[in-house]
């Protein structure tokens, strides 16, 4: 381990400034969605107080990603239209893309990389909750994959520092890349990530998704399918070949979270299968 | 760097002609990079997965199809067959898995499959860069068919066409 990395780290995570920020209008759609008393004109009214925000939504809406056929001109529209939890992905979407379109050093990202990743995460994931008819949280799992790798952002120049060490530990103590960034220093990027979402007041359904999501089986029992979805859809990306880097392939695909979900292997190639139409998909909204 | 850089996605083909370079990342697919050391043109399929199941709808999918796809492009170009020779990279597993997930076992089908395909058109695999559990970025220069892959931070660069 290494001390002062270790020291420095903390100095950052406590440092809130130092930190990605969330544009206020993001948490506060988060958190009143999750209200099921919510009106949509709350949320239709919060929203256009954020004018590039507004415009932003419009754009989205009509892209062919969320776009039901008929064009949408106003944010009352849109939630008739597309419903509050989809209008809260795209807010979403809009909020979480200047943190996550970067290149990422220390995990050897290039730029946009991390931030397809996301996509495709989230679009894996609600396509996993619908599979397994779970529609309720299909909105959840689209957030929380894509900004699960959130924490990347802050720990990559550290990453950078000590990337051998990472590698040689994995190798000597046959443990994840993961568990080596907490052994080598002090922190894995899910801790990071969790201290963000915790900077940003995001709900505890998303921040164990964030924390958990590589290591689903000491998830919280009441999380365990949101965080068993982010998990598949991770995995399934990696190895596409999606938002890989550095840390390569030295992880883990978990069959506690295959068992959660009650997965087939013939649903798992499915998924897998189905990554280039996605990555076509997501091009618009990218 | 010369030339322009082409950078090929998960389930694509695409070829070229010297001074470029085509480009694609690799975690459990595979990159198969073949050359005509003589026209100096090539391609690179970056296929998914080992066996066709889309019934010839997407050929550039899947390694049994994406090769001969590949090469009949590159005939068309003017290539010949007895120049042509392949290098190929990637098909990483995940680190951890349990024996029985098949999906766990998908890089190795790849190979497999790449080869079996290669093999059938009598294009010789001059070098392989397979396996293991690192990420691979692969950069194909077709000014000279060199293949450099990145992979661990570390670079290597393969030569023979």
């Amino acid at each position: 381990m290494h001390a002062h990395i270790k020291q420095r780290i903390e100095s950052t995570i406590n440092n809130i400034a130092a930190l990605p920020t969330m544009p206020e209008v993001a948490t506060k759609i988060l958190n009143m969605v999750n209200d099921p008393e919510v009106s949509f004109k709350a949320v239709a009214e919060e929203l256009s107080k954020d004018q590039s925000m507004t415009t932003n939504i419009l754009k989205l809406c009509n892209s062919a990603y969320f776009s039901k056929g008929k064009e949408i001109t106003s944010i009352e529209r849109a939630i008739v239209t597309l419903g509050i939890k989809e209008v809260t992905n795209i807010v979403m979407v809009i909020a979480a893309k200047p943190i996550l379109d970067k290149f990422v050093i220390g995990y050897d990202l290039g730029k946009g990389e991390l931030w397809k990743q996301g996509l495709i995460v989230g679009t894996l994931a609600k396509k996993i909750a619908l599979m397994k008819s779970r529609k309720d949280i299909a909105d959840v799992v689209f957030t929380g994959g894509i900004i699960h790798n959130v924490g990347k952002t802050v720990i990559a120049i550290f990453v950078q520092n000590t990337y051998n060490d990472i590698l040689e530990e994995v190798k000597k103590s046959n443990i994840t890349f993961n568990e080596a960034e907490k052994t080598i220093m002090g922190y894995s990027h899910q801790e990071i990530s969790e201290k963000i979402l915790e900077k940003w007041n995001f709900p505890p359904v998303l921040k164990a998704i964030v924390r958990y999501y590589a290591e689903p089986e000491k998830t919280p029992d009441e999380f365990k399918t949101e965080v068993s979805i982010v998990h598949i859809a991770n995995t399934i990306s990696i190895m596409a070949g999606i938002g890989i880097g550095s840390d390569g392939l030295y992880h883990q695909l978990s069959k506690i979270a295959i068992d959660n979900l009650k997965l087939t292997g013939a649903e798992l190639e499915e998924l897998y299968t189905k990554i280039p139409e996605m990555t076509r998909q997501i091009m618009e909204i990218q | 760097m010369n030339g322009s850089l082409i950078n090929v996605g998960v389930a694509q083909v695409k070829m070229g002609k010297e001074p470029a370079i085509l480009r694609t990342i690799l975690g459990s697919c595979v990159g198969i990079c073949i050359y005509d050391r003589m026209k100096k043109i090539g391609g690179l399929a970056h296929i998914l997965l080992p066996n066709d199941t889309s019934k010839g709808t997407i050929p550039e999918k899947f390694a049994d199809t994406a090769i001969p796809f590949l090469v009949q492009l590159l005939l068309k170009e003017g290539a010949k067959k007895e120049f042509m020779s392949a290098k190929i990279a990637g098909g990483a597993s995940m680190f951890k898995f349990e024996a029985n997930i098949a999906l766990g076992q998908i890089g190795d089908r790849n190979v497999e499959e790449v080869k079996k395909a290669l093999q059938k058109l009598q294009i010789p695999i001059l070098e392989e860069d397979t396996g293991g559990n690192a990420g691979r970025v692969i950069d194909f220069f077709l000014e000279d068919g060199r293949l450099k892959v990145k992979a661990s931070g570390k670079e290597k660069i393969y030569y023979k066409v």
